[in-house]
C-alpha cells in the first residue's frame, strides 16, 4: 500500500515536471519573438520582497511600475511597450542568484534592480554572461564598482562618496573622536572602513574604534560598552535601520551624549520609531529622497495618488532606473546588450532626481549627491546639502 | 568589569527563560522543538496586539500594565504550545526521531511566515516602552526596568523549579522523562502531562517575548530564530533536560558573549562564545549539571 502510494506520488511529480518544462519552453519561445523586435521589452527587477529588508521592495516596485506606466502611456520605446518582471532577492545571496537566473530565462533585456549590495554582487556575472546591462538603483558597495564590469551601472552614490560626505559632516561638526559601527555586511563594512581611512589621515578628527555588531539581535549592550570605553563624541552607524534604531536607543540609555549619525541604509521612519525619543537629532548621510527633493511635489503627488502612500526610500532611484533604461534603449535603437551599454556610456545630461546624468569611466555618478539629514519629530529632514 | 558582568547576566536571563522550554521538552520527549524560538516571537506579537487593543497607558502605570499583559500572553502562548504539540508532534510520537526533528523545523517556518502574512514583514514598535535612565551601581549602569525584568525572570524560573521538584505534576513529568511506558502503566496520563509541559515551556517563552518587546522596543517575525539557537546552546551548556543547569547555561552564555565582545571585539564574539562551547562539550559532553545517561538494560 505504502509503496504504491509513493509510486503514484512520484509519477504525479514527474508529470507536473514535464508540464512545467513544457510551459518553460513556451515562455522562451515568446521571448525569442520579443528579441525579434515584436512584443514588449522586458525589464527585470531584483528587489527584497521577503527577509529582513522586505519593507523596501514594495517602494521600489511601485516606483518602477509608475515609470513603466508613464513611458507606455507615451507610446513606449521603439514602438514597443515596456514590461516589468520582478523577482525576490530576500537580501540574500542565494535567493538573489536564483532570482537572477529566473529573470534571465524570462528573457529580461535590462536589469533595473538591486538594493542589498551583498545580494546584488553575486548576480553581476549572471546578467553579464547573458549580455544584460544592469542599472543598479540602490545597491552601492564599492565592491560592485571595483570589478570594473562593463555591463554594471550604478545610479546611487557609492560607498566612497558616502564616506566622503560623512567625513565632511564630521569635520564640520568639529567632532574629535569618532566611533564607526557596522554590521559586517559588505555594504555596511565598506562605508565604515572607508570613513576610517579618511579619519586616519593626519590632522582632523580621529577614529576611536571600528566596532562590528551581529545583525538581527536585540541586545547590543556589549558592543556599546566597547564603544563607550573609547569615549567618542561622534558615533557613525553604517548598517540598516532595524539594528540602527536599537543601537541609538541603547547608546542614549547608557548615557552617551555625543552626536549620532547613520548611513543611507538606516534612513527610514522606522529607525526613528524604534529609537523613540533617543532618535531625535540623529544625523544621516543620504542621497536625495522624495522628502528633500526640490521641485518634485508633482511627482510625489502622482505617486501618492496611485499607491495610496507617500514614496519611501529609493523610490526616486528605482523610478529613474526604469526611465534611464528606456532612454538608453531608445538611443541605442535596439535591445541588444552591447548597444544599450554603449548608449548608457554615451548619455550626457539626462535629467534625473540626482541631477543631470553622465557616468564616470567607472560607471558611477560623477557626483554622489549625498546630503546630511536630521531626525526632527520622528521624520528625516534636510540638515545640510553639503554643497 | 561589573558592567560586563551585568550585561551578560541581563542578556543571559532572557536566554535562560527561553532555554527552559527547550530543556523541559527535550527532557520529557527527547524532541528538539525548533519552533520554540518562534513561540517567543508569538509572545512578543501577542503582547503587542493586546497593548494595541487596550490603548493609551500612562507611563506611571507601565510596569503594572505590563505585568497584566505578561500574564495574559503567557496563557495565549502556553495554549499555542499545547496546540503545536497536538497538531505537529503527537501524531509523530512513534515516528523516527528524524521525522520529528524535520516537523519541528517545519513548524518553526510555519509560525515565522504565518506571522509575516498576518502582521507584515515590517518590524513593529512596541507601544509601551520600558526606557528610563540608568544609574551607576557598583560601577555598572543599571536601569530600574532591567532590575524589574530580572526579578520577573528569576521569579518565573524559581516557580518552575518548585513546580517540577515539589508537586505531583512535576513528579509525573520526571517519571515520564525516565520511562514513558512504565509511567503510563503506573496510571499517569502521559499525553496530558506532555501537553502541560508544552504549556509551561511556551508560557515562559511568551513571557520572555513580551519582556524583550517592551524593553528593546522592536519586534519582527524573525526575532525568534537567533534567540532560539542561543537558547538551545544554553540548554546544551547547562545540561539539556536539567532545569537548574539550563538556567545556569543561559547566564553562562550571556557572560561568554559579553566578555568575548570586550576581549576580542564584536566580530569575534560568536567565535569566542561558541569556541568555548565546543571546548567545554568535548570535556564535558553532558553539560554543566547534566547527568551521565546510564544505559538501561
Amino acid at each position: 500500500m505504502g509503496k504504491s502510494r509513493i509510486a503514484a506520488v512520484m509519477s504525479l511529480a514527474a508529470a507536473v515536471g514535464l508540464l512545467t518544462a513544457g510551459c518553460g519552453q513556451g515562455l522562451l519561445g515568446g521571448d525569442s519573438q520579443a528579441g525579434d523586435g515584436k512584443g514588449p521589452i522586458v525589464l527585470g527587477m531584483l528587489i527584497p520582497q521577503s527577509g529582513s529588508e522586505a519593507a523596501i521592495g514594495p517602494y521600489m516596485k511601485n516606483a518602477a511600475d509608475l515609470a513603466v506606466e508613464e513611458i507606455n502611456g507615451k507610446g513606449g520605446v521603439l514602438g514597443r511597450k515596456l514590461e516589468l518582471k520582478v523577482a525576490d532577492d530576500a537580501c540574500d545571496a542565494q535567493t538573489a542568484v536564483a532570482g537572477a537566473n529566473k529573470l534571465v530565462t524570462e528573457g529580461v533585456q535590462v536589469s533595473v534592480g538591486g538594493y542589498c549590495s551583498g545580494a546584488t554582487l553575486p548576480t553581476l556575472p549572471i546578467f553579464g554572461k547573458a549580455n544584460i546591462p544592469m542599472i543598479i538603483p540602490a545597491a552601492n558597495s564599492q565592491e560592485l564598482v571595483d570589478q570594473h564590469l562593463k555591463h554594471v551601472f550604478l545610479i546611487n552614490g557609492t560607498g566612497s562618496q558616502q564616506a566622503t560626505a560623512a567625513m565632511a559632516w564630521i569635520t564640520k561638526r568639529g567632532a574629535k573622536s569618532v566611533a564607526l559601527v557596522h554590521d559586517n555586511t559588505s555594504y555596511s563594512k565598506d562605508i565604515a572602513v572607508r570613513t576610517q581611512k579618511l579619519l586616519d589621515e593626519p590632522g582632523g578628527p580621529e577614529a576611536a574604534i571600528l566596532e562590528a555588531v551581529t545583525p538581527k539581535e536585540s541586545d547590543y549592550s556589549a558592543n556599546i560598552n566597547n564603544i563607550l570605553a573609547k569615549k567618542p563624541d561622534f558615533v557613525y552607524w553604517t548598517g540598516y535601520f532595524q539594528e540602527g534604531g536599537l543601537i541609538i536607543r541603547q547608546l542614549r540609555q547608557s548615557g552617551y551624549k555625543g552626536a549620532i549619525m547613520v548611513g543611507d541604509g538606516s534612513v527610514s521612519e522606522k529607525l526613528a520609531s524604534i529609537a523613540g525619543d533617543a532618535g531625535e537629532g540623529v544625523f544621516a548621510t543620504m542621497t536625495q529622497t522624495p522628502d528633500t527633493l526640490q521641485g518634485a511635489e508633482g511627482w510625489v503627488a502622482s505617486y501618492t495618488k496611485k499607491f495610496g502612500s507617500a514614496p519611501g526610500p529609493y523610490t526616486n532611484q528605482a523610478y529613474d532606473g526604469v526611465r534611464l533604461a528606456a532612454e538608453a534603449i531608445k538611443n541605442a535603437g535596439a535591445t541588444d546588450g552591447a548597444k544599450v551599454i554603449a548608449a548608457l556610456e554615451g548619455i550626457d545630461g539626462f535629467q534625473m532626481f540626482s541631477g543631470p546624468l553622465k557616468f564616470t569611466p567607472d560607471h558611477t555618478l560623477s557626483a554622489g549627491g549625498f546630503q546630511i539629514l536630521v531626525v526632527k519629530s520622528g521624520k528625516f529632514a534636510l540638515q545640510d546639502a553639503l554643497k | 568589569m561589573s558592567q560586563l558582568i551585568w550585561n551578560g547576566l541581563f542578556v543571559g536571563s532572557f536566554y535562560a527563560l527561553v532555554a527552559l522550554g527547550y530543556s523541559m521538552v527535550y527532557g520529557i520527549m527527547k524532541l528538539l522543538n525548533f519552533a520554540h524560538g518562534d513561540i517567543y516571537m508569538l509572545g512578543a506579537f501577542t503582547g503587542f496586539a493586546i497593548l494595541g487593543a487596550v490603548g493609551g497607558i500612562s507611563p506611571g502605570m507601565a510596569l503594572p500594565a505590563l505585568l497584566g499583559v505578561l500574564v495574559v500572553t503567557m496563557g495565549v502562548t502556553g495554549l499555542s504550545g499545547v496546540l503545536l504539540e497536538r497538531v505537529a508532534y503527537r501524531p509523530l510520537r512513534n515516528a523516527p526521531r528524524l521525522s520529528l526533528l524535520i516537523t519541528a523545523v517545519g513548524a518553526s517556518f510555519t509560525l515565522e511566515y504565518g506571522m509575516r502574512a498576518a502582521a507584515g514583514a515590517d518590524p513593529q514598535v512596541y507601544p509601551l516602552r520600558l526606557g528610563g535612565t540608568s544609574a551607576e551601581i557598583l560601577g555598572a549602569r543599571i536601569t530600574l526596568q532591567q532590575i524589574a525584568l530580572i526579578i520577573v525572570a528569576v521569579a518565573l524560573m524559581v516557580g518552575l523549579n518548585l513546580l517540577v521538584t515539589r508537586t505531583r505534576e512535576g513528579r509525573a513529568m520526571r517519571a515520564i522523562a525516565l520511562d514513558p511506558r512504565t509511567s503510563a502503566l503506573m496510571g499517569i496520563n502521559v499525553n496530558a502531562v506532555i501537553s502541560r509541559t508544552f504549556f509551561l515551556g511556551s508560557a515562559l517563552a511568551g513571557a520572555a517575548g513580551v519582556m524583550a518587546g517592551a524593553y528593546y522596543g522592536k519586534i519582527d517575525f524573525l526575532m525568534g530564530f537567533l534567540i532560539g539557537l542561543k537558547a538551545f546552546t544554553s540548554a546544551v551548556i547547562g545540561g539539556i533536560g536539567n532545569i537548574p543547569g539550563t538556567m545556569l547555561g543561559g547566564l553562562l552564555l550571556g557572560l561568554l558573549e559579553s566578555f568575548g565582545t570586550f576581549w576580542l571585539g564584536g566580530e569575534w564574539r560568536d567565535v569566542f562564545a561558541f569556541g568555548v562551547l565546543i571546548l567545554f562539550l568535548s570535556v564535558r559532553p553532558t553539560g554543566l549539571l547534566g547527568e551521565r545517561v546510564t544505559e538501561r538494560v
